[in-house]
């Protein structure tokens, strides 16, 4: 057995750095194409700044941003397991991390809001899990979403005559919680949208979307890549800008997931993820072998 | 829209003179606070006792930072700016205290308005997200108080140079770039459909 609990733990660790100290390449690049296509001023220098942050956390191996968000890792998994003590590394690498100034002790206790001070928890990081029989390797999606956008996030159970022709109510919906959202969750950012199921389904497909897709991708389904367009271009014809103080980009994309749902209902959830993408991801091989992803892996 | 370079204390003058869109990069002194420890000084003002600092013509920075602890004291990783709506209820309470500045992310609303109105005080938009920028120009943790909040929550008084560039988003006159935004933005979505 080539993953011992030591060289697993190893592997997940730097995962963690690595996630804190750079964004995912997808949104560089979006960065990039927003400010070249930026008129106002303040924007263009709010997108620059943010540039020159990435850099230099590169150059000097710091976080990118300050707050670590909450994690949550996406797992894919065959017969071929390999999953042993995962969740107990992943929370002492999170543990070990925070003390090696990588991550703000930020997790506390949602009532008393006490703070243990080394990001442990009930829940910490969150995992979803998810059967891919046909898949060799086991993939790790891990995303450290910001917190401060999530106070921009909402949902709604629909019904089919707020849906209205051309779905004009839900896209309503969209636009104006950006609107509501302004400048809160960091923009420019992007927008998960999940359609479908009930609400608890609906809002974890919001979460998945920005999550684990490339911030660059076309929907396959082309009822949802026209959605997913002309969303993004409407928000960003509000002018809510880079920082939230005015400017032509606030949204960089919007992803949309959709599953079925009850006759009776439209849940729609939204969230979004601010600029700092730290994601990264691995797949690991039960021969040894592994492959970053996100970060200096197949997706760069 | 201006640059301005402004050193703490800071005096009304010079908050007054600043107006939505002016960038200014500032000098001296700040103070970190956000839920928790605004509610803590809200604690300690209705007790009767003493803030550990002056907030005289002082800054109160929206953040909490990413620190190492070395022996006794911290080094300073990196610090940007947390979401300031959440401090909405507190900005006249901030204003009263002698608080000049507030710097912060996303804007606030018509309460912390007036406060800036009534104070003279200004609301100045942080680059979202860019903490390896902000937090290279803190020279040096000068203080830390109520750590038993935890690293975000704790007051922390850290000496910066030229930190910026901060927006100013909302000024004394009644002015706010969000307000803009919002009111014209819910024009456009009528026009959409």
């Amino acid at each position: 057995m080539f993953w011992t609990r030591e060289k697993l733990y190893e592997e997940i660790y730097n995962l963690i750095v690595d996630t804190c100290l750079s964004i995912s390449p997808d949104a560089k690049d979006l960065l990039q194409q927003s400010l070249k296509k930026e008129t106002n001023e303040t924007a263009k220098n709010m997108l620059q700044t943010m540039l020159e942050d990435v850099e230099m956390a590169k150059k000097l191996k710091k976080p990118v941003c300050q707050s670590p968000g909450f994690g949550t890792v996406y797992v894919s998994f065959s017969d071929t397991a390999l999953l042993k003590d995962i969740k107990e590394i992943y929370s002492q690498a999170i543990i070990e991390a925070t003390k090696n100034g990588f991550l703000r002790p930020s997790m506390v206790h949602p009532l008393t809001r006490k703070n243990p001070g080394d990001n442990s928890g009930i829940g910490v990081p969150n995992f979803e899990f998810v059967y891919k029989p046909e898949q060799e390797y086991v993939e790790h999606i891990l995303s450290f979403k910001g917190c401060g956008a999530e106070l921009g996030n909402a949902m709604k159970i629909m019904t089919t005559a707020m849906l209205g022709k051309n779905y004009v109510g839900f896209k309503k919906f969209v636009i104006e919680t950006a609107l509501a959202a302004g400048g809160k969750p960091c923009p420019p950012y992007v927008i998960g949208i999940g359609i479908g199921g009930q609400m608890d389904i609906a809002c974890k497909l919001a979460r998945q979307a920005v999550s684990i897709r490339d911030w660059r991708d076309s929907n396959p389904d082309p009822l949802l890549k026209e959605l997913e367009k002309e969303l993004c271009e409407k928000i960003n014809s509000l002018k809510i800008g880079a920082a939230g103080t005015g400017g032509d980009t606030s949204c960089l994309a919007v992803k949309i997931e959709m599953v079925s749902t009850h006759t009776a209902i439209l849940p729609v959830g939204i969230s979004f993820h601010c600029w700092p993408a730290r994601r990264g991801g691995i797949r690991i091989y039960p021969d040894g072998r592994k492959e970053r992803l996100f970060l200096g892996g197949i997706n760069q | 829209m201006k640059e301005v370079k402004l050193n703490t204390p800071l005096k009304e003058k010079d908050i007054r003179d600043l107006k939505i869109g002016d960038v200014v990069y500032i000098s001296g002194y700040i103070c970190t606070s956000r839920d928790m420890g605004h509610l803590k000084m809200k604690e300690v003002i209705a007790e009767g006792e003493k803030l550990p600092v002056d907030l005289t013509g002082g800054v109160i920075f929206h953040a909490g930072p990413v620190v190492k602890k070395k022996d006794s004291t911290y080094e300073l990783r990196v610090i940007g700016p947390t979401t300031s709506i959440r401090m909405e209820p507190h900005s006249d309470f901030i204003g009263n205290l002698g608080v000049k500045m507030i710097i912060g992310k996303g804007g606030m609303d018509e309460g912390t308005s007036n406060a800036l109105q009534k104070y003279g005080m200004a609301y100045l938009q942080a680059p979202p997200g860019c903490a390896v920028v902000l937090g290279e120009k803190v020279e040096k943790v000068e203080n830390v108080y109520w750590m038993e909040l935890g690293v975000p929550e704790a007051l922390w008084v850290l000496k910066v140079n030229e930190f910026g560039p901060l927006v100013v988003g909302m000024d004394s006159t009644g002015d706010s770039i969000y307000r803009d935004i919002k009111v014209n933005g819910k024009k456009l979505i009528e026009k959409m459909f």
